[in-house]
């Protein structure tokens, strides 16, 4: 199986040709997906930013992250389900995307950095103090992320 | 002079054509519009999610507000700056569109609520703020806010649907 068959076989499944057919259906898709995307951004702003030192001084980054933990899933499973949606409207538009491929190559890159070293560095990260473990983690998540949001917002372009 | 003069004027202005009708201007503008959605209406809902008792239930949340805010107000810099610059290089196509008349509309309502939430139920929150359970109307602001930032957010997108 090829992606081009998954994508293809997507866009004909029952709720890919409903959406298609249905003027408002991409774009309600793509309104759920903004959303979550701005509570999911929400909490990586403000547990990156606490790495860095600045913001929620009164937590430490392991407890904040654990506290904003159900919002980042939450977060990303809709935009998960809403990114499907969107690529079952329109398939081919995806398929033939560079920015889309780079966006899910992203995105793959930056949730596995989240699970592990980014993990690592807010578990590790009890003190006060942001050493330079934290910082770098921070750096590379905002860059990860901001890359992958950048990356969707070309998908219109290229 | 008319507000449509106004738009028609800006519209025309060479500031806003240079906009417009620059390769990569409107969409690195609109670009960081809609990624400062992230800072604003992220932390917004963060401190919403406070207020009802959903996250970071154990911080009081005077403290939350303290820290959380000064970046909402980075945020509301970044889309104000890039809302400007976009609303001015199509002033003209805007005045027509009702979903741009709804959004600014709503704009004033979120502006309005945290407004009147700071005024009246915020004052007296060194009584209630470490709980979980905050006071009715400290709830209802946050859901006023949440509802109404997204449907900001929703008529934003929308406003390109009806050009």
């Amino acid at each position: 199986m090829t992606f081009y068959s998954l994508f293809e076989w997507l866009g004909n499944t029952w709720i890919g040709l409903a959406i298609q057919r249905s003027t408002w259906g991409v774009a309600i898709a793509e309104m759920v997906h903004l959303l979550a995307l701005a509570t999911l951004g929400g909490t990586i702003l403000l547990v990156d930013l606490r790495l860095f030192g600045i913001g929620m001084k009164r937590q430490t980054a392991a407890q904040l992250a654990r506290d904003l933990s159900p919002v980042f899933w939450g977060s990303l499973a809709v935009m998960l389900v809403s990114g499907l949606l969107i690529l079952a409207g329109e398939p081919m538009k995806c398929y033939y995307s560079p920015a889309f491929r780079i966006k899910m190559l992203l995105l793959i890159i930056a949730v596995l950095f989240q699970i592990t070293f980014h993990r690592i560095a807010v578990a590790s990260s009890t003190g006060k103090a942001a050493s330079i473990w934290s910082k770098s983690a921070a750096a590379l998540s905002l860059a990860l992320w901001l890359s992958v949001g950048l990356a969707g917002r070309a998908i219109g372009y290229f | 002079m008319t507000l449509f003069h106004l738009c028609q004027w800006l519209y025309a202005s060479s500031f806003g054509t240079a906009i417009r009708e620059s390769q990569y201007g409107f969409p690195l503008i609109e670009t960081a519009h809609v990624l400062g959605i992230t800072v604003l209406v992220g932390t917004v809902a963060i401190v919403d999610l406070r207020l009802l008792g959903l996250v970071m239930k154990r911080e009081p949340v005077s403290d939350v507000l303290e820290q959380v805010l000064p970046l909402t107000w980075g945020g509301f810099l970044i889309m104000f700056v890039s809302g400007s610059l976009l609303l001015l290089s199509k002033a003209e196509l805007y005045y027509g569109n009702p979903l741009f008349r709804i959004k600014l509309g709503l704009l004033l309502l979120a502006g309005l609520n945290p407004l009147i939430f700071h005024s009246t139920v915020y004052r007296s929150v060194s009584a209630w703020g470490e709980s979980q359970v905050t006071p009715k109307r400290a709830k209802l602001a946050a859901v006023l806010s949440l509802t109404l930032w997204s449907a900001i957010v929703v008529t934003g997108r929308a406003i390109a649907y009806f050009h």
